[in-house]
């Protein structure tokens, strides 16, 4: 595991428990689930000693899970043992190691849900069998037990293979395969407007902003608030019936800039992250679409203007009023609300028309190969399920190519999508913002999983 | 309500449309109407069809939507900065003040409305209402958590005017989509409407000239709004005998008058609140009283509405059965209400567009049958439940405790009918029963297909 995902994880396992937003609020999945089956092997039921052999999931995510579920099985007076062998070899180093019960376990992260599936068996072997090793008939049941995942085991199940830092230029990367898992990130209780994501506080982690109709909140990797503030200012004269606005990471230093169409200005905020606070450091007279990409509201429309003024002061003017953009220089993408979109491969060129594309898209580098991939969700309205698209940019029609990868995600509208740095080891993750049904919205994580 | 309501939204929710997730801004929108091609002022405008009408243009300070939260329209926002005050944030000093006035034209005695009961909670009882700037500051008698939803109810809107809907007239027809709107601009650009009579409506339907039609008789592809419009024949008690009512529930078949004689979609209705509000059993008539001498009456009713005029002629000859000589007599809507407010009257036909809460609803319902007087007895203790499920089962209760001293006999609740064509994505109906036209949008033509028409 680099270093940076087992700090992650320390943070995450002895943290106190998080705000009401965070996924699943109190304690980490990898605790519930461990809870949860620690229940189950009790109630086979199991024989002090009990052995635990895991199989599935990344090496990190079945030694913490072991961690875990070792102490609530110790504080059952069940004296664990987790077994370090193939699957295929647990029962009989259960019985060497002296164990009366044995706990064989798959982990798997599937549709946002840490998954232990597998069963519970005697390994005491009666003394007229001889050499054969009978089984008794106590302890004997089946385990499937699942918890809706959280950033940490998304952290756990990541690819191991260590970060190197910034490559230079020319150098050459080694492109991954695309494998993400997801897991519920945090939630709001009104829908989300923009999402943005970038390094907040210098630490060379990014952080996650959210922002509603009426408020900012800014989030740690662990979905955990970091601090929250409702807006201020005039009321717009023309909004928009859905919430909509616009949220970027400004850099040097680093600020948030958020404008959300129910008001007549945006506002710059700085985040304090030792108070936990938002303080306002200024007003935006035009809406940000990027780091320093600028552009205008329709007024009362779910849309941009086409004018928009790019990092280096030029002004370009795409095809049509767009509801996304997203900017991985030198290429930009401008999604249209006919499910169209613009891709420049440089600002100067002409943008390729791209169609079947959904308002929550983004560019980001996901295989780690220098150059940014497209991501997209669905372009309906209220697809079943919603789909998360991930598609190369490496040839002229990225939309008539198999996805380089592709995911069903939460029930919901996925209307924003950014991908972000969260654990500092310079490969991207992908944020996802979803309205739900009853009104509240949803941030679903999804990173590389182990291969 | 709420089955109507859902309705709308799994139309809404199953639509397969290309918009890149979000709904499409821009067109026009043909709709056809069985109303009447001018609109009073809103607390007179209270049919089903002319408050949905009327709503296009101006609107109350908010609306209460399906899922009985109470959502700011004209308003920016409605906030309580304590328990016993509500504030009512306005987008301008002159829409504040034309909604105080408009609520307090409701108690003034030249334009008496029973919807000002919905005012009552308030101190002085929402006789005096005034705005400091853009906002409302309402300051309330006695705990009345229903205040919020009670201020959506339409007859509390303000007079049209430019900016006091989420569209304006732009003559012949045409509404225009008001950019400003505070809840946000609608996604249509404009409204056509056409005033046409029922058979106009199904012309019109069928050659696909229009997109929507309100007021259409309930059939499988038709929204129902809830039936909130509730129909009473009031009674003065001093004018009649002591048994008219007995008289009246013996002779009159109320599923006979929904059947027969009212225009759907409506129900019957036997309690002091309508079936949406108040679930309703079988309930026997009761024996005829003995015959008395003969007695004449003047039945009054609103001279603008048909099914009234069928429902008058029904009473007429039912009554005639037990003695009464029953003449009838059409009135205006406002002459209708002004004599109501000072028991000129021996009978009449009274139609209320109740609020979709039962403690709002009876506070009207009381109010309409002149007795004002309960109000401060029964509404207090209603408020005083901070649960809303106990709030509207004690409302209930009290319903069907006071029935026998009111003097109003239920007859019928009816709805709004309407039906939109495929393209038409995202109309749904309020809790009160009327379209949310400016949530509407119109789905690009290769995502539509054309399942559902004719």
């Amino acid at each position: 595991m680099s270093r940076s995902l087992l700090s992650l994880f320390l943070a995450l396992v002895f943290a106190l428990p998080s705000g009401a937003s965070a996924a699943e609020g109190a304690s980490p999945a990898t605790a519930r689930l461990a809870q949860a089956v620690a229940e189950a092997i009790r109630a086979a039921p199991a024989e002090a000693p009990v052995a635990v052999s895991l199989s599935g999931g990344s090496a990190e995510l079945r030694r913490a899970f072991g961690t875990l579920l070792a102490s609530r099985l110790a504080a059952q007076q069940l004296g664990p043992v987790v077994l370090e062998v193939p699957p295929e070899r647990a029962e009989a180093t259960a019985r060497e190691q002296g164990a009366r019960s044995l706990a064989r376990l798959r982990l798997d992260l599937e549709g946002g849900e840490l998954v232990a599936r597998g069963d519970v068996l005697g390994t005491w072997v009666n003394f007229w069998s001889g050499r054969t090793p009978t089984r008794p008939p106590k302890p004997a049941a089946a385990v499937a037990v699942g918890v809706e995942a959280d950033a940490a085991v998304l952290a756990l199940a990541a690819v191991g293979t260590p970060s190197t830092g910034t490559p230079g230029p020319g150098s050459s990367q080694q492109k991954r395969p695309i494998r993400l898992l997801g897991a519920v990130f945090a939630r709001l209780e009104t829908p989300l407007a923009a999402l943005a994501a970038g390094d907040l506080d210098g630490d060379g982690r990014d952080e996650v902003a959210a922002l509603t109709a009426h408020e900012v909140v800014v989030f740690g990797a662990d979905g955990r608030i970091l601090a929250r503030r409702e807006l201020e200012g005039t009321a717009a004269t023309a909004t928009t019936r859905e919430p909509f606005g616009a949220l970027a990471v400004l850099v040097g230093p680093p600020r948030l800039a958020a404008w959300s169409t129910r008001y007549a200005r945006g506002e710059v905020l700085v985040l304090d992250r030792a108070k936990g606070t938002l303080r306002p450091s200024g007003t935006l007279e035009a809406a940000p679409l990027g780091t320093s990409e600028r552009g205008a509201f329709v007024p009362g429309q779910t849309v941009f203007a086409p004018e928009v003024k790019l990092a280096d002061g030029r002004a370009l003017t795409v095809p049509a009023p767009f509801g996304a953009a997203s900017f991985a220089a030198p290429r930009m993408l401008f999604v249209h609300a006919d499910g169209t979109a613009s891709l420049y491969a440089r600002p100067a060129s002409a943008p390729a028309r791209l169609s079947g594309l959904g308002v929550g898209s983004a560019l980001g580098d996901l295989d780690g190969d220098g150059a940014p991939e497209l991501l997209t969700t669905s372009p309906q309205l209220q697809p079943s399920p919603e789909v998360l698209r991930v598609l190369s940019l490496a040839t002229d029609a990225p939309m008539a190519h198999e996805p380089l990868w592709q995911g069903a995600l939460p029930a919901g509208r996925a209307l924003n999508v950014v991908t972000a740095d969260l654990d500092g080891d310079k490969r991207r993750e992908v944020l996802v913002g979803s309205w739900k049904p009853d009104g509240t919205s949803e941030l679903f994580l999804l990173r590389q999983g182990a291969p | 309500m709420i089955r109507s309501a859902l309705v709308g939204f799994v139309l809404f929710a199953s639509a397969p449309t290309l918009a890149a997730s979000r709904p499409r801004y821009g067109g026009e929108l043909r709709a056809a109407h069985a109303g009447p091609p001018e609109i009073g002022e809103p607390a007179l405008a209270d049919t089903p069809m002319e408050a949905a009408l009327l709503g296009l243009l101006t609107r109350p300070v908010c609306r209460v939507d399906a899922d009985g939260r109470a959502r700011p329209t004209l308003a920016r926002e409605l906030s309580r900065p304590l328990p016993q005050a509500v504030r009512v944030t306005l987008p301008s000093a002159a829409s504040a003040t034309a909604v105080a006035r408009a609520w307090t034209r409701l108690s003034s005695p030249e334009a008496p409305s029973p919807y000002r009961a919905l005012l009552y909670p308030l101190r002085g009882e929402g006789r005096q209402v005034t705005s400091s700037g853009a906002t409302l500051e309402l300051a309330l008698a006695f705990p009345w958590p229903d205040l919020e939803r009670s201020l959506c109810h339409p007859a509390l809107a303000p007079p049209p005017s430019p900016a006091s809907g989420p569209f304006s007239s732009a003559g012949r027809g045409v509404l225009e989509a008001q950019p400003a709107w505070p809840e946000g601009r609608p996604y249509l650009d404009r409204l056509a409407l056409t005033a046409t009579d029922e058979r106009g409506l199904t012309r019109l339907w069928t050659s696909r000239q229009v997109q929507v039609e309100l007021g259409t008789p309930p059939d499988n592809d038709t929204l129902t709004g809830a039936a909130l419009y509730a129909t009473y024949l009031a009674y003065s008690p001093r004018k009649v005998p002591p048994d008219f009512r007995q008289a009246v529930e013996s002779a009159i078949d109320r599923d006979d008058l929904t059947r027969l004689f009212v225009k759907g979609p409506a129900v019957s209705m036997a309690n002091l609140l309508p079936p949406a509000l108040l679930p309703q059993g079988p309930r026997a008539r009761p024996q005829a009283p003995p015959a008395g001498t003969a007695r004449k009456v003047t039945l009054a009713y609103d001279a603008a509405l048909a099914d009234q005029r069928a429902v008058a002629e029904r009473i007429q000859v039912k009554l005639h059965e037990q003695g009464y000589t029953v003449a009838l007599e059409p009135q205006s809507r406002a002459a209708l209400r002004s004599r109501q407010a000072r028991g000129d009257f021996e009978l009449m036909l009274s139609a209320l567009l109740l609020p979709p809460l039962p403690g709002p609803a009876l506070a009207v319902v009381l109010e309409a049958g002149g007795r004002r007087d309960l109000l401060g007895v029964e509404l207090p203790p209603i408020g005083a439940l901070t649960d809303a499920g106990a709030r509207d089962a004690r409302s209930r209760e009290r319903a069907l405790a006071l029935a026998p001293s009111v003097p109003l006999i239920p007859l019928y609740a009816q709805g709004l009918g309407m039906r939109a064509a495929p393209e038409v994505t995202g109309l749904v109906l309020d809790a009160q029963g009327l379209p949310v036209m400016e949530g509407a949008w119109l789905a690009p033509p290769e995502a539509s297909g054309g399942g559902g028409r004719p």
